[in-house]
């Protein structure tokens, strides 16, 4: 509740903060696969990590001996090949939209399997901007961009919307933009990210991505984790079976690109 | 209800073939003409013969031909002896005055006890406080709130600081049935939880039931809080407020027709915003947030059996930015009662209730401005009798319909790429019907023993039905508007009874069952007006409370002390929890996003109190467990529920320096809520995620603090009195942890835990001032 929050704010005029020790358990170390195929350079990119104790200021460990395979509907089956630091990379597997594929991990003698379906691109229609006077949520002012996209007739679309101004992208989690079209399906949408307000020189590209229901669910799992009133809070609904962390997403984006003057 | 009336009538006439007559009549305050609800009758020259008038101050006693000396009493009132002869049957209105010293010293305050009540009365567990007994507690803002009282007592936690929901014997907080007038209170809290909804001068009496909870009452799983507005003086004219740092109220109450009716009007409202507005800031000047609330209720007495009444509540919140932004919510609530005293032994209420809770949201203010809104409202038709069948035994019985309408949420207005959406409203028909019989066996039992019919019909609106995993398999919209789309039924039996060992100790045991068919779902920590409730359905089964209880009571010194210990164990079933990332606002899939589980809780409750003297006072000590059990939560395992607080302490001291100077200090322990933090983490896509392995497996910092409050009671003209209430909110500055959180330090890069705290010391002071 970012309106409770809010008022919070308001009525505790005199709230104070300070660090403290918290004693955490360290719990045993779990696997962590983030794997995605990117429609859009035909490029699978699979990361797999381990957990690591909280108060931990390393480097995540890495797996780097790992067997990573994708698959495709029909059976087809390929190695994604060991670059370095956990990091595994297949270039140029070209995409088949509409059809699912399946990802599998074997690391440290477990296999992990998660599939995803890759769905067809919804195309942008154009960054659209506007300038909001400086006020209670708007700050100093500024250009608030919003994507826009005609949403397919069927029902059960979902997108996610990644900001980059100047070349850095907006990566922190509650970034993302994610909607699905439940209050807007068949619609012309206009969705604005409201991850910052933008001043007139600022290149601002959009990546809109089509994904997978369990990837819309996922992310707004991890997004409701960071939220700091969540009453409680608990792992994301495994991906991964045999219980790994972690995602397979596969997807196409479209990308647009605009100055704002 | 065949065996109901043949019962009744049994207990008529098993009595009536012996010479006996029956006085009968009313008791009230002398003062001001409120009914003495609790006031009891006693015949001095027997034994444990006595009646206890019922909450409009009805009472009737049945004796045999004879004379006797009729002792009435009520808490805080000198006693009065009226001796009569009795030859035929005989009504008797009779009204209490304050004991002689106490109208002397004018505004002090009243605790007197009955003597020994709590030692000889069946019903175990109920907390009962009138207002003017807390008054120099001190609170939070010196603004009086009988909720934040009642939490000083073993048995009833706070839902964290500063706030006025609670938590009673390890249930949840929408577990307990807040009643106003008899009319359900769906959020009673304003300022998310700062203040109850219950302005203290427009309340007469508060009851909390903890168990035993009497058979007139279902709905809740945990425990019922009733609260009595006053009913107006009907003798002359009063003005009385306050004024405070945050807000300031106002009640003006007189007689109608003088000893024939009356009414009270009483009103508040806060003014935060009115400081904002003083505020260099744009942005703050332009921030509303207030709230204000109403009471009213008159009475009128249409003969000398007839009387009406007719009260009502109305409270909003209102916080607002600008035009951008709004979010107001409150309740509204309205009763009216009939009662008749039918015969001398007979006594009827007719209820027709209205309850109303609603909250909005507006965003924007031009045509793209959209908002959302919804509410839950009740129409309730409730008919109570109370039958003094005789010496031994008086009855309750009664029955109620409830209409329930749940409109979960719509969404109008904005731009084109938004459909409107308008959630399907559903519909409820709630019954109650009940019987009680409250027994005397002997000179040492105490009996009463109840059953509780209640069933829910979910009508009209769409029928969802779901699998295993919260997936939509298929809904039905063709559904009639009074179709039944589920029908949940049970059976609540309820019973306690004491035996009184000698005149200043005793043993008291209880057991109730409850059944919930509303359900309130919240997924943050602080109280908010956006948690919804939803009714039980084909997916939702109605949540079942059963509480074992056992209390062991000793009056010391003349009842000068009190020592009370009770231990309880409760069973809850078919408790609510959600799947991770559940959306609960305008989601008309909202039952696939739930899980069910189970709970239990026992606890032992101590307290020793000093309701006598200059020095009075009470110390409570918990110690309880409050844990929970779901298949889809912590793989399967029991895990502690938020409010799962091992210790719990408060001391209550109040002492009275001089007639015009009262001292009041209160302290509190407990143990930190349950609270789930990481014990790992990892990354995703550049992001820190924590990894958790266990619900609710650590503690936050355990609590405590010290308030005090001072009264000056000033000099008071012959028709005025006033004083001034100085209070401070945790005197030592303790920095409780409202929240704790981890975050990256920006100059090192460690992960740290940090800890917010709300209030470190927050003085206050308010004028108090009453005409009369």
């Amino acid at each position: 509740m970012k309106y409770a929050a809010l008022i919070l704010g308001i009525i505790v005029l005199a709230s104070c903060t300070k660090v403290i020790d918290v004693d955490l358990n360290e719990a045993n170390p779990v696997t962590v696969i983030e794997a995605n195929y990117t429609a859009e350079d035909s490029t699978v990119r699979v990361v797999v990590t381990e957990t690591s104790n909280f108060f931990s200021n390393e480097d995540e460990p890495t797996i780097d001996d790992a067997i990573v395979t994708i698959t495709d509907q029909s059976g087809n089956s390929q190695q994604v090949p060991f670059v370095a630091n956990g990091e595994y990379v297949l270039n140029n597997y070209i995409p088949q939209f509409g059809t699912t594929y399946t990802m599998t991990v074997l690391a440290n003698g477990v296999t992990y399997n998660a599939s995803c379906k890759l769905n067809d691109l919804i195309p942008q229609n154009g960054i659209i901007y506007e300038y909001i006077e400086p006020g209670a949520f708007s700050g100093d002012g500024g250009y608030l961009v919003a994507v826009s996209y005609q949403d397919p007739a069927a029902e059960g679309d979902f997108t996610s919307a990644y900001l980059t101004k100047n070349d850095t992208l907006y990566k922190e989690l509650d970034d993302i933009t994610l909607n699905n079209d439940e209050f807007t399906n068949g619609n012309l949408v206009l969705r604005p990210v409201f991850v910052d307000l933008f001043d007139v020189g600022d290149t601002i590209e959009i990546e809109l991505r089509t994904i997978d229901k369990k990837i819309y669910d996922y992310y707004n799992e991890l997004i409701s984790l960071i939220d700091p009133n969540s009453a409680a809070p608990a792992n994301p609904t495994y991906q991964w079976e045999n219980r790994a962390l972690g995602y397979f997403s596969a997807y196409p984006s479209s990308r647009q690109t605009t100055v704002i003057q | 209800m065949k065996y109901l009336s043949t019962f009744v009538l049994f207990l008529i006439f098993s009595t009536a073939y012996s010479q006996t007559y029956t006085v009968s009549g009313t008791m009230k305050d002398s003062t001001n003409g409120e009914d003495l609800f609790g006031g009891s009758v006693i015949v001095k020259e027997l034994s444990n013969v006595g009646a206890r008038a019922n909450s409009y101050g009805f009472y009737s006693l049945t004796l045999e031909k004879g004379s006797y000396t009729l002792m009435y009493r009520s808490a805080g009132f000198e006693t009065k002896e009226i001796k009569v002869d009795l030859t035929e049957n005989m009504t008797l209105n009779v009204e209490l005055s304050l004991p002689k010293d106490v109208q002397e010293m004018e505004d002090v305050v009243v605790t007197g006890v009955k003597e020994n009540e709590n030692i000889t009365s069946s019903g175990m567990n109920v907390t009962k406080f009138d207002p003017k007994d807390i008054e120099t507690i001190p609170v939070i803002f010196g603004e009086k709130d009988i909720m934040k009282t009642l939490q000083l007592t073993p048995g009833i936690k706070t839902a964290g600081e500063g706030n006025s929901g609670f938590f009673v014997r390890g249930g949840g907080a929408d577990q307990n049935l807040v009643l106003l007038d008899e009319a359900v209170v769906y959020n009673a809290s304003h300022l998310l939880g700062f203040f109850s909804v219950f302005n203290s001068d427009a309340v007469k009496d508060v009851s909390l039931y903890k168990s035993g909870i009497p058979a007139e009452y279902g709905g809740r799983a945990s425990s019922v809080m009733d609260v009595k507005m006053k009913d107006g003086n009907n003798k002359k004219f009063g003005l009385s407020g306050g004024i405070g740092l945050i807000s300031s109220r106002l009640a003006v109450e007189g007689p109608i027709v003088k000893d024939k009716g009356s009414f009270i009007v009483s009103g508040r409202r806060s003014y935060l915003d009115v400081f904002l507005g003083l505020s260099r800031d744009e942005n703050i000047r332009n921030t509303k947030l207030y709230f204000y609330d109403l009471n009213a209720k008159a009475n009128y007495k249409l003969s000398d059996k007839d009387r009406i009444f007719i009260s009502g509540y109305f409270g909003r919140d209102n916080f607002s930015f600008g035009d951008q932004f709004g979010f107001d919510w409150g309740n509204a609530t309205g009763t009216v009662r009939y009662n008749r005293i039918i015969s001398d032994k007979l006594f009827s209420n007719t209820s027709v209730i209205f309850s109303n809770f609603n909250y909005r949201f507006t965003i924007g203010s031009d045509d793209e401005a959209f908002g959302v809104n919804s509410s839950i409202q009740d129409w309730n038709v409730k008919q109570d009798f109370s039958l003094f069948a005789n010496q031994n035994n008086s009855l309750k019985f009664g029955f109620n319909a409830m209409h329930h309408t749940f409109m979960p949420g719509a969404l109008t207005g904005g731009n084109e790429s938004f459909n409107e959406i308008v959630l399907d409203s559903r519909y409820g028909l709630e019954f109650g019907a009940y019987v009680q019989n409250e027994q005397k066996i002997g000179p040492r039992i105490n009996l009463m023993y109840g059953l509780r019919y209640s069933g829910f019909d979910l009508v009209g609106g769409t029928k969802f039905d779901y699998d295993d995993n919260g997936d939509l398999i298929s809904q039905d919209s063709t559904i009639g508007r009074w179709e039944s789309v589920q029908y949940h039924q049970g059976l609540e039996p309820r019973f306690s009874m004491s035996y009184v060992i000698s005149e200043s100790n005793s043993i008291k045991a209880g057991y109730n069952r409850n059944f919930q068919y509303l359900h309130q779902l919240s997924n943050s920590t602080t109280s908010s007006p956006t948690d919804v409730w939803v009714p039980s359905s084909n997916n939702i089964k109605p949540q079942i409370g059963d509480q074992v209880a056992l209390g062991y009571y000793q009056n010391l010194k003349k009842n000068k002390y009190r020592i009370s210990t009770e231990i309880y164990y409760k069973w809850l079933q078919n408790q609510i929890d959600y799947r991770n990332g559940a959306n609960l606002i305008l989601n008309d899939q909202v039952e696939g996003e739930l899980v069910y589980g189970k709970g239990r809780t026992y606890g032992l409750e101590l307290l020793l109190e000093k309701k006598k003297g200059k020095f009075k006072g009470w110390i409570s000590y918990t110690l309880s467990r409050s844990l929970r059990q779901f298949d889809d939560i912590n793989d399967g395992k029991e895990f502690s529920a938020r409010q799962d607080r091992i210790h719990d302490v408060s001391v209550v001291l109040m002492y009275d320096i001089t007639k015009n100077l009262a001292l009041a200090g209160t302290f509190i322990y407990y143990t930190g809520d349950a609270v789930t933090f990481p014990s790992g983490k990892y990354e995703i896509g550049g992001n820190v995620i924590p990894l958790y392995t266990e619900r609710n497996g650590y503690r936050m910092p355990d609590y405590h603090r010290a308030d005090l409050g001072l009264t000056w009671y000033l000099k008071d003209k012959k028709r005025f009195e006033h004083n001034l209430n100085f209070s401070i909110y945790n005197v030592y500055g303790r920095e409780n942890a409202f929240t704790i959180s981890f975050q990256e330090n920006q100059d090192t890069g460690e992960t740290e835990a940090v800890q917010t705290a709300l209030f470190k010391i927050v003085p206050s002071i308010t004028y108090n001032f009453k005409i009369k």
